[in-house]
């Protein structure tokens, strides 16, 4: 099965020139499950429909394997029919007016296999996605998981080689994406397809995919593993989407000003051009360690059970920090209680927003965070 | 109908108010009823069946150019291309008569007769010019309704079709066509309840040559005091009228089982037209040439001329405008002069004005009632109720008003010859409509405005004043000039209801017809026809796509 390439691709709407997906470079290899992530409008969905065929690019070139299905230079645009692939849609998109059965046999009639193939096929895929007792049900009658996993159905059914799904779990209630969840990676597995999977919702990403490609206003951000994004974001964009409580971020502008957290953190001025500074919610600790930086102590606002979690609001003066935990909190609202932060949970930006990597920080000689390069100074 | 009738008694050898079956047998069975019913019915048949076929074609062409293809000036288009259906059928009517009338009816004769060309009675009267002009008047209202369909239409069920091999051909045959099917057959049955209630144009074309329709039998019925012939041909109007109705309702209810929520549109729907572009936007111009502009350009042309179809300086005049003393038997000075004009001018204004007006506001209340009604029975209620007289056609409708007050009933007077029985027909007319497009303003408004008005304090004249009323204005404005507009353009009410003293424009401008007086008749009908308009614009400025919306509510 082939990978896909996309090489440059830029959309623009209308006459206003507004950029929808900007100079967009992505390799989705062969067998990925590979997730397009950011916030609504960021330009994901256009991807999508850009490797479907259902968008023209505006610039640039999409491959699927070694065939150029889109590409402004050469003029070669492959029409979504001949580009065996699936699509799934977060309506899903069932035809009304048709069965189940008929939704999933569509496909296979356009192909003209032999009656008793098609229906072979429709019943070992409604077999697959437990459908087959809805067979001769209209969409309607059908619950949001059940449509969706017909909708899922009619595109197997063709076993296309790659497999595009937008939102696929967003209209679904809590226990019934935990299921498709598994179903979805199940499918993954089983039929070995590539699938590109469209969605805003961090957690669907982290969960499903294999790779993540984040993007923000029509730009990529980064391409990794769920790990690598969550725990190595190239920037503040990256670090403040991803990641529930979201990531404390610290001003270094104005260390100098004592009292600060950032005077608590870094003994010495913004290092490298460091501006900020981010740590997880779950990065910071109330167990003193050798290792922690201290941050003296901090001023406990509230706390938030999130069942079996908790989530605790520190303030020091107007600043606030959350620290996120799976021990029962001792501690009540108003009392004082001594903060710690892990020192590779410190992530480095600099005013542009990128990160700042920690050889680079040896690499110019600046100061380094406090806890690593010497004892850490306690609160006054 | 049932009933012996004053002066029918010798005929049905029964005394006068005996119940018989005389007026049935007579329209049903007897040597008679070929003329009196069945020759009627199937002119009515075979023009409305000839009306929709042509109408959905033109209109469903038209639909998909403007809402699927890169149609050049489409903008523009959506608007131009609904004018017909704003307009009067019989502006058209009288547009047709002005260029193709022959000899074979007294009076001036049409432009292409002067200029030479003997139209024959075909192409001059009866089926055909009927069949063309209410396609042209009704294609508008398909372009309407089915182009709201298709952008309902979710694009995914489209794209979907596609991403599995469908090409282009086979997703609009098996996913777009099925599923506008119930809109289709909606539309046509409509358009079939519309026609068979249509009067002004089977009077201005049918009547010359005989050519009868069941709204023209009806008419002549009742204009030579044949009540009983006249019950009974109302009776069959109004039947088929329901069973339409009846047959899209159900129609309706079936659709509905595969109603699905859609999802967010595509971008790309929009097809190039390629070298279509050209023959698609010449089609889409045609159409308005010939609903629009041919027609008023004739009209108008002809209320300048004193001799039709003669195009020398010295033949143009304003004198049927602007002049006084002419040189005529009648009507001897311009339209603009003629205190009668006025009058009539003055009584649409006053009669269809006020019954809009207390329409819309009819119409937004039993919105609020159905909508906030704490018993949904009598929501249920009002919502059949105030649907009944659309399964009536006008012209059957009038009929019975008139009948129901021609003699004092009651605490109730005679209200035949007064304006009141006009107002309240019309009032009655188009409830179903004010009160359709009050219930959709309504439900679309939530509880929450009001419950916050109530928490605050305010009572139940203070909510509707200063909270849903405010918030209602465009709505409420839009439900008061529907009513308006067709009302203007609507003939059956009056031409039975009313009396030389409530003439409106339309009864004046057909009794000039009557007496042949072309040049100002179709001076009248242009000013219906600018009024018209004038409210189309002001509707669409209001509510941006309101009619569209008005219509499908």
């Amino acid at each position: 099965m082939p990978d896909i390439t996309l090489t440059h691709v830029t959309k623009n709407y209308g006459s206003h020139g507004q950029l929808a997906v900007d100079g967009l470079n992505l390799t989705i290899a062969n067998g990925e499950f590979m997730c397009l992530l950011g916030p609504s409008g960021c330009g994901k969905t256009t991807t999508l429909r850009m490797i479907a065929g259902l968008e023209h690019l505006s610039d640039g070139e999409i491959r699927i394997g070694d065939r150029v299905v889109d590409s402004l230079g050469s003029g070669t645009f492959v029409p979504p029919e001949q580009r065996r692939l699936g699509l799934v849609f977060q309506s899903y998109a069932l035809w009304p007016h048709m069965t189940v059965e008929r939704n999933i046999d569509f496909g296979l009639r356009l192909r003209k296999l032999p009656e008793a193939e098609r229906r072979a096929k429709v019943n070992d895929v409604m077999e697959k996605l437990r459908i087959r007792d809805y067979a001769k049900r209209y969409p309607a009658q059908l619950s949001g998981g059940q449509q969706q996993r017909v909708a899922l159905a009619r595109m197997l059914a063709v076993n296309p080689d790659i497999l595009l799904l937008d939102e696929p779990l967003s209209n679904l209630d809590a226990t019934l994406r935990l299921e498709m969840r598994a179903e979805l990676r199940r499918l993954h597995e089983e039929f070995g397809t590539t699938i590109v999977f469209v969605t805003h919702d961090q957690w669907e990403a982290m969960t499903l995919a294999t790779t993540i490609a984040v993007m923000n206003g029509g730009r990529l951000q980064q391409v990794g593993a769920p790990d690598d994004i969550y725990s190595r974001p190239v920037n503040r964009f990256v670090a403040e989407f991803i990641g529930n409580p979201p990531i404390n971020m610290i001003d270094l502008g104005d260390t100098s000003s004592q009292g600060g957290l950032a005077s608590r953190l870094f003994s010495d001025r913004p290092l490298a051009g460091a501006t900020a500074v981010g740590i997880r919610p779950e990065e910071i600790t109330l167990v003193p360690n050798a290792d922690a930086v201290p941050l003296g102590l901090l001023r406990l606002e509230s706390i938030m059970p999130t069942g079996g979690s908790w989530i605790m609001e520190f303030s020091l003066g107007a600043e606030r920090l959350f620290h996120a935990t799976h021990l029962r909190p001792m501690a009540r609202p108003g009392d004082m209680v001594a903060c710690f932060a892990m020192p590779e949970g410190l992530h480095l930006f600099d005013a542009k927003g990128r990160r700042i990597e920690e050889n680079e920080i040896r690499a110019t000689g600046a100061a380094q965070p406090a806890g690593i390069s010497r004892p850490a100074l306690l609160p006054a | 109908m049932a009933i012996v009738q004053i002066g029918d008694a010798a005929r049905t050898r029964a005394p006068e108010g005996a119940w018989t079956l005389y007026y049935l047998t007579r329209a049903f069975a007897s040597r008679m009823s070929s003329i009196l019913l069945w020759q009627p019915l199937l002119n009515t048949a075979s023009v409305a069946l000839g009306a929709i076929v042509l109408s959905m074609s033109v209109g469903g062409v038209l639909a998909w150019l403007i809402n699927r293809t890169e149609l050049a000036g489409r903008g523009w288009l959506a608007t131009a291309l609904i004018i017909p259906f704003m307009l009067p059928t019989w502006t058209l009517a009288l547009a047709w008569t002005t260029i193709f009338k022959n000899r074979t009816v007294g009076g001036q004769p049409g432009w292409l007769e002067n200029l030479g060309f003997a139209t024959p009675d075909w192409l001059a009267y009866g089926r055909l010019p009927m069949i063309v002009i209410l396609s042209l008047h009704y294609a508008p209202f398909v372009i309407l309704i089915l182009g709201s369909a298709l952008q309902r239409l979710d694009a995914q069920l489209e794209d979907s079709a596609r991403i599995l091999g469908a090409s282009r051909r086979r997703v609009a045959f098996q996913i777009v066509l099925p599923l506008m099917r119930p809109a289709l057959l909606s539309c046509g049955l409509l358009i079939l309840a519309d026609c068979i209630g249509e009067f002004a144009v089977p009077y201005v074309l049918g009547l010359p040559v005989g050519f009868d329709t069941l709204s023209t039998s009806l008419y002549r019925a009742i204009s030579t005091r044949q009540t009983g012939m006249a019950a009974v041909m109302a009776a069959v109007i109004m039947t088929i009228g329901v069973l339409t109705l009846y047959i899209d309702t159900r129609m309706m209810r079936e659709a509905r089982r595969f109603a699905i929520v859609g999802g967010k549109g595509a971008m790309d729907r929009r097809r190039p037209l390629g070298r279509w572009q050209f023959p698609a936007t010449g089609f889409a111009l045609v159409f308005f040439a010939i609903g629009v502009v041919i027609p008023l350009g004739t009209l108008f042309l002809s209320t300048i001329m004193r001799i039709p179809g003669r195009f020398t300086p010295e033949n143009f005049t304003f004198d049927y405008w602007i002049g006084s003393n002419l040189d005529t038997v009648a009507l001897r000075d311009g339209i603009l002069l003629t205190p009668e004009f006025w009058s009539a001018g003055l009584n649409t204004l006053i009669i269809i004005g006020s019954a809009s007006l207390a329409s819309g506001v009819l119409g937004l209340l039993v919105g609020y009632v159905v909508i906030r009604s704490p018993f949904a029975t009598l929501g249920a209620f009002l919502r059949q109720i105030t649907f009944m007289p659309y399964l009536v056609p006008g012209i059957a409708f009038a009929a019975a008003f008139l009948t129901l007050f021609a003699v004092p009933r009651g605490p109730i007077p005679a209200l035949y010859g007064t304006s009141i029985i006009l107002i309240l027909a019309l009032i009655a007319d188009q409830m179903p409509f004010a009160s359709r497009s009050g219930i959709a303003a309504m439900a679309q408004l939530g509880k929450e405005p009001e419950e916050a008005a109530r928490v605050a304090g305010a009572g139940w004249w203070r909510r509707m004043v200063s909270i849903v009323l405010p918030i209602q204005k465009r709505a409420l404005a839009s439900a008061i000039l529907l009513p308006f507009i067709s009302g203007i353009k609507g003939v059956s009410l009056f031409i039975i209801l009313a009396v030389p003293a409530t003439d409106v424009l339309t009864t004046y401008s057909l009794r000039l017809v009557d007496y042949n007086y072309t040049q100002a008749a179709n001076a009248v009908v242009l000013m219906i026809a600018l009024l018209a308009l004038a409210g189309t614009i002001l509707i669409n400025r209001l509510t941006g796509n309101g009619i569209a919306k008005g219509l499908e509510s």
